[in-house]
């Protein structure tokens, strides 16, 4: 009789939950099947997950082929008897075909053509990693000092970690902004990068992590006759390297997705886009029916290498994203 | 020995020397900046600032646009708190309860916090088109089931069509609250089951034998009390990761704020009056206000975190 009562309890358990899964699910799946379908059936509301994946006909492609004077002329030439007007229809009717494709493939080739997205993805992954070296270089010798050398004044150093770790980046955003711009330096790189190079929580778990090395490791090194810089980064770093991990997640995915300082420093530069700004951009381009099978596949690319990532290797992710909490 | 330490003296400087001077040029002396700057008509590439003393922060208690941002933007902190927190938790302990799947729904709920937020507040915003999002046609595909209808709202909306979500004044803020819960509270739920982790066993044991029978019971006699630095941990984070809410809006309206600025949350404000509107003084002193509201509740927390470090 428990054990009824229990499987109940247990059923219930997975209906809440379920229901729970499929909101949160939702938008991920509209996004993946939009991404899939043509103009029409996005209109309609209809197709299902994958669409009909039926011909269509690429319009922008289309337009792009549009047969000039000199190719109707040759048409002309080359038949007896042929009026500009056929040639044009028939020049275009071989265009049309070859502009033929599955729906598909056309919101992933517009995602990629219409804005420069693979641009946008570089981009990304050039700000990503380079703050992410910054922070380590940055980051890893002072976290070091603070947990392994005596020196005078350490305490108060490590009271200011502690206390810029209650400083939102938001809240200063406009000095940092003014100061970009006097220099000359928004709509670069650089401003994109600059304001993320000192990250007090790395320096600050580091630190903690740093504090369960053993001091004899550090001793045995400087007994092989090692500096305190090679110590750094011969025998730290290596240590650090699960701890590194986890901070690295933390700070791909919490700049990989970061709109707001790229909004705030980019202002025209359309090349410096980043990848959340350039679908923010994409959706600017006007919002009608035909727009929005590219959108969502543009969204899914964006989205797609983190989330991925994160499928693949949840228990790391979940301890370096966790981690950010404590920011 | 004085020769190590002073070794040590020296490298312990020289390896936090970086660190120290970007510290206080890119974090420290910017909040003396915007705290200067609150208190001017400063623009950037305007005639020389003037001092305007406390008539930023005037402007912002007495205007209406600047009510319509506080307004906003407890809405929005005030609902996404205690629902992502409720939900975060919920969601723990059914999962921990279960005896199969719950890897399953830990994935699943946790994805939103990985998934760029702009991106899926772009996709929301699709979902919920009045005429094309598959949100209205799924809630109108019901209408004509009969218990439904039992529901005023439901009925109502069967006759007169269902809302336009992002561009009814009155349904707006909410809908930014609620991707806001839907991204957020999956976060809440894995800390919320690292603490429960952490939960001893003998605890469920012994208040069972002093008389503690059901589920809620043990609940709110072990569960509950054991979760508390747990719990002020969560609320503190959850209340800045509110206050910063910036992407759901910018996802939703590419202009302005949502109608009638009912989606007009600090940041935004902030965003448009000191970077779109260049008037860099009231945007200055809107920040202020944003890292007060950052400050206090990171300093109510870690008087709540000694409390507890007491009782322990």
């Amino acid at each position: 009789m428990t054990a009824h009562r229990f499987s109940l309890a247990e059923t219930l358990k997975h209906v809440m939950l379920m229901v729970g899964a499929l909101i949160v699910a939702l938008p991920f799946y509209v996004m993946l099947s939009t991404s899939l379908k043509s103009p029409g059936e996005i209109e309609r509301n209809e197709g299902g997950f994958f669409g009909a994946q039926a011909v269509m006909t690429d319009e922008y492609c289309v337009k792009r082929n549009e047969p000039d004077r000199a190719a109707i002329e040759a048409a002309m030439h080359k038949r007896e008897g042929l009026d500009e007007a056929g040639a044009r229809r028939e020049i275009l009717a071989g265009v049309r075909e070859t502009c033929a494709t599955r729906p598909a493939i056309f919101n992933y080739v517009s995602a990629f053509s219409q804005a420069p997205l693979l641009l946008y993805l570089l981009n990304g992954i050039i700000v990503t990693a380079s703050i992410f070296l910054l922070q380590v270089m940055v980051a890893l010798p002072a976290a070091y000092a603070l947990a392994k050398l005596k020196f005078w004044g350490r305490d108060l150093v490590f009271g200011l970690v502690l206390f810029c770790l209650l400083i939102p980046i938001h809240a200063i955003a406009l000095p940092l902004y003014i100061a970009l711009a006097k220099l000359g330096l928004t709509n670069s790189y650089a401003a994109l990068v600059i304001p993320w190079t000192i990250s007090v929580f790395g320096i600050f778990l580091m630190r903690q992590f740093f504090m369960t090395v053993p001091d004899e490791l550090i001793d045995a090194a400087r007994m092989d006759g090692m500096g305190e810089f090679s110590i750094v980064w011969k025998v730290m770093l290596p240590a650090a390297v699960p701890a590194l991990l986890a901070f690295a997640i933390f700070s791909v995915v919490s700049h990989w997705n970061d709109y707001f300082w790229p909004r705030v420093v980019v202002t025209g530069d359309r090349s410096l886009f980043t990848p959340p700004l350039g679908l923010h951009e994409f959706r600017g381009g006007g919002g009608d029916g035909s727009l929005y099978g590219p959108m969502m596949a543009s969204a899914t690319v964006i989205v797609a290498p983190l989330v991925v990532a994160f499928l693949l290797a949840q228990r790391r992710f979940i301890e370096g994203i966790t981690l950010s909490g404590m920011k | 020995m004085s020769t190590t330490s002073r070794a040590a003296q020296r490298a312990g400087w020289a390896f936090v020397a970086p660190a120290l001077t970007l510290m206080v040029l890119i974090l420290l002396l910017p909040i003396a900046g915007a705290a200067v700057l609150s208190f001017t008509d400063y623009s950037l590439g305007g005639a020389a600032p003037g001092w305007v003393g406390l008539e930023n922060y005037q402007k912002i208690l007495t205007q209406s646009r600047y009510q319509a941002m506080i307004e906003a933007t407890l809405t929005y902190v005030l609902t996404v708190t205690p629902l992502s927190i409720g939900l975060g938790l919920g969601a723990a302990l059914l999962i921990r309860s279960l005896r199969w799947g719950a890897a399953f729904y830990k994935t699943v709920f946790f994805l939103p916090a990985m998934a760029t937020l702009m991106a899926m507040s772009i996709v929301w915003s699709f979902a919920l088109h009045p005429t094309l999002g598959v949100i209205n046609a799924t809630l109108a595909s019901f209408c004509g089931t009969g218990w439904l209808h039992a529901w005023s709202w439901f009925d109502e909306s069967c006759r007169t069509g269902f809302p336009l979500w992002l561009g009814d004044r009155s349904y707006a803020i909410w809908t930014v609250c609620f991707v806001g819960v839907w991204q957020g509270f999956g976060f809440n739920m894995v800390l919320y089951l690292a603490g429960l982790t952490s939960v001893p066993r003998e605890l469920y044991h012994a208040a069972e034998m002093d008389g503690a029978r059901t589920a809620w019971d043990r609940f709110r006699l072990v569960t509950w009390p054991m979760l508390g630095p747990t719990t002020v941990f969560v609320v503190t984070i959850t209340l800045i990761r509110s206050f910063q809410v910036f992407d759901i809006v910018e996802g939703f309206y590419e202009q302005g704020a949502g109608p009638s600025r009912s989606a007009y949350v600090i940041l935004f404000a902030m965003y448009e009056k000191g970077i779109r509107e260049n008037l860099i003084g009231i945007g200055a002193a809107i920040a202020m206000i944003f890292l007060a509201c950052i400050v206090v509740t990171s300093l109510i927390q870690q008087r709540m975190l000694e409390k507890k470090a007491h009782y322990a």
